[in-house]
């Protein structure tokens, strides 16, 4: 329907034409299409849950989408260090000596699956519930794997890399207010325009509340 | 101003059966088709790559119709092959996006934005879109935009990197100012030694070093070198540069600076991570090595190597015998300009020359176009051949260095007559 796409544009453009006879003053109005913002679309997929991939999200996807990773012809684990010592040391990434072996073996690992099988959106067959389990024990757990690092231990969004980023990881301490749906899609979907991934391929749905459910204890 | 588009002299819809189409590697749930059918019940989900792990979802970003997403942060979208048949300047929904650094500008107030000239110069500039439009002479140009990774996905050996079909290019009409023009007015020092753009993207981790890229005083004092605010005619996409974007037609799209709000005259050579250490070729007049051999000296990547590729037919598909088949394509260089396109239908055995289509400058994409009448039951071997005006012809072997750059072997398309 490219044709159809056209037939819109020339549409379009009768139709400022036809304005500005109407009326000059509306043809800049009618040329002001341009959006004044954008906004861009989340990763449609993240690290698959295997050892490491909790490592793997907090350092990778801070700067970028895991599709970096499942794009990637097979190479060699000796590659796969080269690159993670790349973004270490090139690229500034954040993350300590003692887990680049278990991010090059995860990436490696990754690298051998065919991304068809990668590219199947995990299925939460837990369904959604409008408000979080009280299970903010779990969710601690949860936290100090995947949320720590960024937002830090007690939420502030002082974590050792949440304050270098830009713009900084959000204070969860001043959430109270929000609703949960908000979180809940911020947590799912990430937030675009900063280092927020998506979880919803590492965490299932239950975990995501459950690490709602820790959160809202930060505020208090 | 209008987009033109290569007449289309023959409707060669018949020639070529829509069966070999439909092997274009166009998925749509385990059937096939050939584009991108926006809005329609049969939009296709992917198309597949010719190479390992080369499916790629389409998906409409902002401004664009669903393309071929790489990666999503930062967004890096390639143009679908066929959009290259369908008209010379490619639209700009549908041009190709490279991003470095994941925080891109998607917003901005042109009330608030500024372009500053500065560093090396008498006067320091702050200038706003406006300013830049009315106080400086507008200039309008047709140049190709491409990636210095584009068809990376080819190499063999395979390398790391962004894994390019050959989508990651883009013919468009650029308006703006002469670069010149504005230096000119700022004053570049003599001691002026390079000039360092730098657009409004920002890295996530302030300790990434920022996109900036640097190019020599004299290179970007020519005459063809412009601060874009238009491509094709409209404000260029904020996925592409919005507002202002650096233009210097014959470089690989690097250089290109995109979202451009700063420009610092430099009195030393740049030595910034995105020169010194990334975007580098083997130094010999090559740009290549052997695979395996060690990377010795190197230089900044620069000038696009010439390629010319067939549009209108894809590689595996059939054609029907017994009619002249028209072949269609496209050839550029670095700005000598195309002299000529050869066509092969036997893998290169024998060359007949093609007839060059409109000349859109000696930055833009030249059509060009051949004929041959299939025979049933033969398998050809189609490849394009372009020379330049200075004599500079595609490769017959491809060239391989470690970062995937400057491939322009002669690409083969194999199709069978029915």
């Amino acid at each position: 329907m490219i044709r159809q796409a056209q037939g819109i544009k020339t549409f379009r453009v009768y139709a400022i034409v036809l304005l500005a006879l109407l009326h000059p003053l509306n043809l800049e109005r009618a040329l002001a299409e341009f959006p004044e913002t954008i906004i861009l679309p989340s990763p449609p997929l993240t690290f698959q849950t295997a050892p490491g991939s909790e490592i793997a999200s907090s350092y990778c996807l801070i700067c970028h989408s895991a599709e970096y990773v499942y794009i990637q012809p097979p190479h060699s684990r000796a590659t796969w260090e080269e690159i993670v010592k790349k973004m270490k040391h090139a690229f500034g990434c954040p993350i300590p000596d003692k887990h680049i072996p278990t991010v090059v073996d995860y990436l490696f690992n990754q690298n051998t699956i065919q991304p068809t099988t990668q590219l199947k959106k995990r299925r939460n067959n837990t369904p959604p519930i409008t408000r979080p389990n009280e299970n903010p024990i779990n969710g601690k757990v949860l936290y100090k794997t995947y949320c720590i690092n960024c937002h830090g231990s007690e939420g502030k969004g002082d974590g050792p890399i949440g304050q270098s980023l830009i713009p900084p990881a959000a204070d969860l301490t001043a959430t109270a207010d929000k609703p949960d749906r908000a979180l809940l899609k911020v947590i799912r979907h990430g937030r675009p325009g900063t280092a927020m991934p998506s979880w919803k391929g590492n965490l299932s749905d239950s975990e995501i509340h459950e690490v709602l459910s820790y959160v809202r204890t930060l505020s208090q | 101003m209008e987009n033109k588009q290569i007449p289309n002299h023959v409707n060669d819809s018949n020639a070529l059966t829509r069966r070999g189409f439909l092997k274009a590697g166009i998925m749509l749930g385990g059937s096939a088709i050939f584009g991108t059918r926006i809005g329609s019940a049969e939009t296709p989900s992917a198309i597949t790559l010719p190479f390992d792990r080369g499916r790629r979802p389409l998906i409409a970003f902002p401004q664009k119709r669903p393309l071929m997403v790489m990666t999503t942060r930062p967004p890096q979208l390639e143009t679908p092959f066929h959009v290259f048949n369908e008209s010379i300047f490619t639209p700009n929904d549908a041009f190709f996006v490279r991003w470095h650094l994941a925080n891109i500008p998607t917003h901005i107030d042109l009330n608030e934005f500024r372009l500053t000239i500065r560093g090396q110069v008498k006067t320091k500039l702050t200038l706003s879109l406006d300013t830049l439009k009315n106080d400086f002479e507008p200039v309008e140009m047709a140049a190709v935009c491409q990636c210095g990774g584009n068809s990376r996905g080819f190499f063999e050996p395979r390398v790391p990197g962004g894994q390019w079909g050959h989508g990651a290019m883009g013919n468009a009409k650029w308006t703006g100012v002469r670069l010149k023009d504005l230096l000119e007015k700022a004053g570049v020092k003599d001691d002026a030694v390079q000039v360092r753009f730098d657009g409004l993207d920002k890295a996530v981790a302030d300790v990434t070093p920022d996109f900036r890229k640097s190019l020599n005083v004299e290179e970007v004092l020519r005459q063809e070198v412009m601060v874009a605010y238009a491509m094709n005619g409209e404000p260029l996409p904020y996925l592409n540069g919005y507002p202002l974007r650096l233009v210097i037609p014959g470089w690989y799209a690097s250089y290109w600076i995109k979202a451009l709000n700063d420009i610092e005259v430099l009195n030393a050579i740049d030595q910034d991570f995105w020169m010194k250490q990334a975007y580098r070729l083997p130094a010999d007049p090559c740009g290549c090595i052997e695979p395996g051999q060690k990377l010795r000296a190197t230089v900044p990547i620069n000038k696009m190597t010439v390629r010319s590729f067939i549009t209108n037919v894809q590689d595996n598909a059939t054609v029907k015998s017994g009619h002249p088949v028209t072949l269609k394509g496209i050839a550029f260089d670095q700005g000598y300009g195309i002299d000529q396109v050869l066509f092969s239908i036997n893998g290169g055995k024998q060359w007949q020359q093609s007839t060059l289509g409109e000349d859109y400058g000696n930055f833009s994409f030249r059509p060009w176009e051949a004929r041959f009448t299939p025979i049933a039951g033969t398998t050809y071997h189609l490849q394009c051949l372009a020379i330049n005006r200075i004599g500079e012809s595609q490769r017959w072997n491809a060239r391989w260095n470690p970062s995937g750059y400057l491939r322009n072997v002669i690409e083969t398309v194999s199709v069978k007559a029915v």
